[in-house]
């Protein structure tokens, strides 16, 4: 038996097929289809949680007579979308070899606004400031997408109130805080007809009425009258709506986000074939696990996952969805994705 | 690689316990043996794999392609306890292979995956910019 684990089960199908069906600068929208629902659900998972992008993660409050609190405000500029090109090249803060940040892991933005006039006034995310060493012209700039070129409003201030603060934006996933999802939203789903019955459909007459039909339901067979329910049925096509927040270009995150499965997966593969390579992470516990059976293992059974790869540097991302649990390294060279 | 029986023989202590060894399940899998190397509870053939700060994102989709290979007796994951950032994949196989190459096998087969759905990827969005432009 031949194992090609591109091709379904029973499908005379070539392996995976995509069908873009929109694609601009805010989302695309996809269809992938001859894969199983696992691995969807994977790159789902990964689009959401584990694109590294950067947000303000520090801010230091100089002057603030706003009437919002400190520490009110330094959430709202974490909220705020930076542009995400070139975050790859930018060093993860916990893995920098500076003390606190630097330019090589940060950008530093400055904002400093005071009213004058006798109207209140709003404070815009094009009033934040990029400034010191950038790694490049765009990479931290808050996202500015409405007509009138403002951004996000931060704040307002009344007559004499003024606001001046620096902030430093760093590198993150979302998995450690949501202001680093690259994806406003990222809509999936599959069966549009429910002829698989993974949904109960709540209804109070009749679910068909009350339900209104997805936007792929014309895509597939609407089940036939009386057809019996197929028990062997598996998913398999899955459609995705992926909405940036601006940081990173739709396509980018779908790219991005299959390239975060692949570190890693090369990350363990280097680890499971170059044996024992620096995992102190866990050496210390010896619980009731088994790999390594011939290796010389001495009590270490798992393999982590490294979210920190410190010198792993690919197009996009070199350390793989990096915040929190930075350890690790997978060495750099070993990752083959293009 | 040790047969079943082997596995039994140097374990006298098996013949003591309460179940017949001809009357055990038909599970393909030896006995697991006290081998110095081997932390508890695997054998070549049998072994689970903990995944330190990973979840369902990796464990469900790997599971799904270890599956796939034929030479794979059994293989499932699990999150054993939600508040830790453990994921664990319970391998089996026939005697060709052991877990530890299908575990690799597993990791390369998704790894090919996800260049292929890659490829298909910037090639329809490519064809689809073509499209929207002519
Ligand atoms: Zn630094």
């Amino acid at each position: 038996m031949d194992f090609d684990p591109m091709v379904m089960d029973d499908a005379e199908s070539l392996g995976p097929v995509v069908k873009i069906s929109q694609a601009d600068s805010v989302r695309t929208k996809f269809e992938l289809s001859n894969v199983d629902i696992s691995f969807a659900n994977s790159l789902r998972r990964v689009m959401l949680a584990e694109i590294p992008t950067i947000a303000i993660d520090l801010v230091e409050i100089e002057e603030n007579s706003t009437v919002l609190a400190d520490e009110f405000i330094a959430h709202r500029l974490g909220l705020i979308p930076l542009n995400a090109e070139g975050v790859e090249s930018l060093v993860n803060s916990r893995d920098c070899d500076c003390e606190g940040y630097c330019e090589h892991c940060s950008v530093r933005l400055t904002l400093h606004a005071k009213c004058t006039g006798d109207e209140n006034m709003s404070v815009f995310a094009r009033d934040l400031v990029p400034t010191g060493e950038r790694l490049n012209q765009v990479l931290g700039t808050p996202i500015v997408t409405d007509s009138e070129g403002l951004g996000p409003l931060i704040l307002k201030l009344r007559p004499g109130q003024e606001i001046k603060l620096e902030c430093i934006a760093k590198k993150g996933i979302a998995k450690e805080h949501a202001k680093w999802a690259p994806s406003a939203a990222i809509g999936f789903e599959y069966d549009p007809h429910n002829k698989l019955h993974h949904t109960d459909l709540w209804y109070e007459q009749d679910p068909k009425a009350e339900w209104p039909p997805s936007e792929y339901a014309e895509w597939e067979e609407p089940p036939q009258e009386g057809e019996p329910f197929d028990y062997d049925a598996v998913p398999n096509r899955f459609y995705y709506n992926v909405e940036t927040a601006g940081n990173l270009p739709p396509d980018a995150i779908v790219t991005e986000g299959i390239k975060v499965l692949q570190q890693k997966l090369a990350g363990l593969i280097h680890e499971l074939t170059e044996g024992e390579g620096g995992d102190g992470a866990n050496g210390d516990y010896n619980g009731p696990r088994s790999p390594e059976y011939n290796t010389g293992a001495d009590g270490f059974g798992g393999y982590t996952t490294p979210f920190g790869n410190a010198g792993n540097q690919s197009a996009w991302g070199g350390a793989g969805g990096t915040t929190p649990y930075g350890t690790t390294p997978y060495g750099a060279g070993q990752s083959s994705w293009s | 690689m040790p047969t079943r029986s082997k596995a039994r023989k140097e374990e006298p202590a098996e013949a003591g316990s309460d179940i017949v060894m001809e009357e055990a399940p038909t599970s393909h899998q030896p006995e697991s043996k006290d081998d110095d190397m081997s932390l508890p509870g695997s054998t070549p053939t049998a072994a689970s794999f903990e995944f330190l700060n990973e979840g369902h994102t990796l464990g469900n989709a790997l599971r799904y392609v270890i599956n796939r290979n034929p030479e794979v007796e059994f293989c499932a994951y699990a999150i054993p306890h939600p508040s830790e950032p453990k994921m664990t994949v319970r391998i089996q196989t026939f005697e060709g292979t052991t877990a530890i190459e299908a575990l690799e096998k597993g990791l390369r087969d998704l790894q090919d995956l996800c260049d292929v759905v890659t490829d298909k990827f910037i090639e329809a969005r490519e064809r689809f910019s073509a499209g929207a432009s002519s």
